[in-house]
């Protein structure tokens, strides 16, 4: 029922992502880097977003689950 | 004056009477303080009798005043009440009974009274039964409340009723008990024993209504004290009104200020537990929901941003700086192309003004013999000899014939 089980093993931490895609983001916008290197960040940003809205949605998945039985 | 008897000259009991009489008129007048158990006040008799107990120890004596005395008392002696009495032991020889005559009585005032109870407790305290470190808590859902009380008293009424509106399910053990007189002190603490001897009870209260300082006595009870101080379950007291501070409320583990507050005490309002859980539970609710709004807030702000919103961006940037050198790489080249038009255009026109097509096309031709060497005179060539004719617009390959000199005159060198 909670997506964070789906995901591989080794998906890191949802603060872990966050924070890299924070750096990702930033590096990006600095601009400076090659036209191979800003494709690589950029679909790794696009990754790790993917990352963070599965931790958010399956925490909110969890908690409406919560409630719903609750209110039963 | 010991009296010499004997077995063949006994004393006649008159004689032993007196003896006695002398003997106990010897102890004289004395001021003896007790509890009044019992007044006999006959109407027409002019004597009133009073059984005056020890206020501990289980031992009394009767005592006798004249009514006129006795009437004139401000406060009226009760039953109960604690007195001083200036008395002369008198031993009445018709039936061998002694009482002591008094001839003052005196109320043990409530000020005497008050100093006798804070003599005790200071006692008690030095004892450390009152220590703080004995309190035991209170359980927070008792099984079983026991309650001490007098039968179907205002203070029953008010701890059952208060009891059971904040929690339906609270059950009670009842132990009624004298609450007020002589008997009161020792059937509360059968009371309370009883109920502590009882495994299911978790709490028991004591509980009593108002009173005066004297109805309030027994729960100051020395022997009440200690009793209770020996139970093992948590005791509450609940005797009188706030104000009223019996030794009781000293050594229970909690003092509920009037019955209805022991109530309070004892049984939680479930009512107002479920409210709080319910509060509870939404304020972490309310917590986790609002964690997840700013974390998904500042997801989507991160997400929106251009970089990863629409990468385009990045590429547009560089599509523009290609773009850009493109066009300024074009136009150098233009500008270069133009200068070398130019330029060569500038050459061609000074080819052109050399070359001798201008002269062609003025009518003239030009001779090349096979090898393409230009024939400039007549002599080496032969007839028949391959040549061609370069005019404006082409050549004319031809076969000579025959050669002819002419002589002109020597144009100036071109």
């Amino acid at each position: 029922m909670p997506k964070k089980a789906e995901q591989p093993a080794d998906t890191p931490s949802y603060e872990a992502a966050r924070e890299e895609l924070i750096d990702v983001v930033r590096r990006l916008e600095a601009g400076g880097t090659t036209l191979e290197e800003s494709l690589a960040l950029w679909e790794r940003g696009e990754a790790l977003a993917k990352i963070c809205q599965d931790w958010l949605d399956g925490a909110r998945q969890r908690l409406d689950a919560a409630i719903e039985t609750e209110d039963e | 004056m010991a009296m010499e008897t004997s077995l063949e000259s006994p004393a006649p009991v008159r004689q032993v009477a007196n003896a006695i009489a002398g003997w106990v008129d010897r102890l004289g007048a004395v001021w003896v303080e007790g509890q009044v158990a019992q007044v006999n006040r006959r109407p027409g008799m002019s004597t009133v009798f009073m059984t005056l107990r020890d206020a501990v120890a289980d031992i009394s004596v009767t005592v006798t005043c004249s009514r006129t005395l006795f009437d004139g008392l401000n406060p009226p002696v009760v039953e109960g009440a604690s007195i001083v009495v200036h008395a002369k032991p008198s031993y009445y020889a018709n039936r061998g009974t002694l009482s002591l005559y008094a001839r003052d009585i005196r109320m043990v005032g409530l000020g005497e009274l008050l100093a006798r109870l804070e003599r005790r407790r200071q006692l008690l305290a030095a004892e450390g039964l009152f220590a703080r470190e004995l309190k035991r808590p209170l359980p927070f859902l008792p099984g079983t409340v026991g309650l001490v009380t007098a039968p179907n008293s205002a203070a029953e009424r008010d701890v059952l009723e208060n009891a059971r509106r904040r929690w339906p399910a609270v059950t009670f053990e009842v132990a009624y008990a004298a609450m007020q007189g002589q008997r009161s002190a020792a059937e509360v603490i059968e009371a309370v024993e009883r109920l502590d001897r009882n495994p299911a009870v978790d709490v028991i209260v004591v509980a009593r209504g108002g009173g005066s300082v004297e109805d309030l006595l027994p729960f100051s009870d020395e022997a009440l004290i200690r009793a209770v101080a020996a139970v093992r379950t948590p005791v509450v007291s609940a005797i009188g009104h706030e104000p009223d501070q019996p030794l009781l409320d000293l050594v229970a583990d909690v003092r509920a200020s009037t019955p209805t507050d022991a109530a309070k005490l004892v049984v939680p309002d479930v009512a107002e537990e479920q409210r709080g859980v319910t509060h509870a539970r939404d304020r972490v609710r309310g917590a986790v929901r609002a964690w997840l709004a700013r974390e998904q807030a500042g997801l989507d702000a991160l997400r929106s941003r251009p970089a990863l919103a629409d990468p385009r961006t990045l590429l547009d940037a560089r599509l523009d700086e290609v773009a850009q050198l493109r066009d300024r790489a074009r136009r150098t080249l233009g500008h270069a192309l133009d200068r070398a038009a130019d330029d060569i255009g500038h050459h061609r026109a000074r080819a052109r003004a050399l070359s001798p097509l201008a002269t062609l096309q003025r009518g003239y031709a030009v001779l090349q013999d096979a090898d393409g060497h230009v024939v400039t005179s007549v002599a080496g060539v032969a007839a028949e000899q391959q040549i061609s004719v370069r005019v404006a617009d082409g050549r004319i390959h031809a076969t000579t014939t025959t050669t002819e000199t002419l002589e002109e005159t020597h144009a100036e060198e071109g």
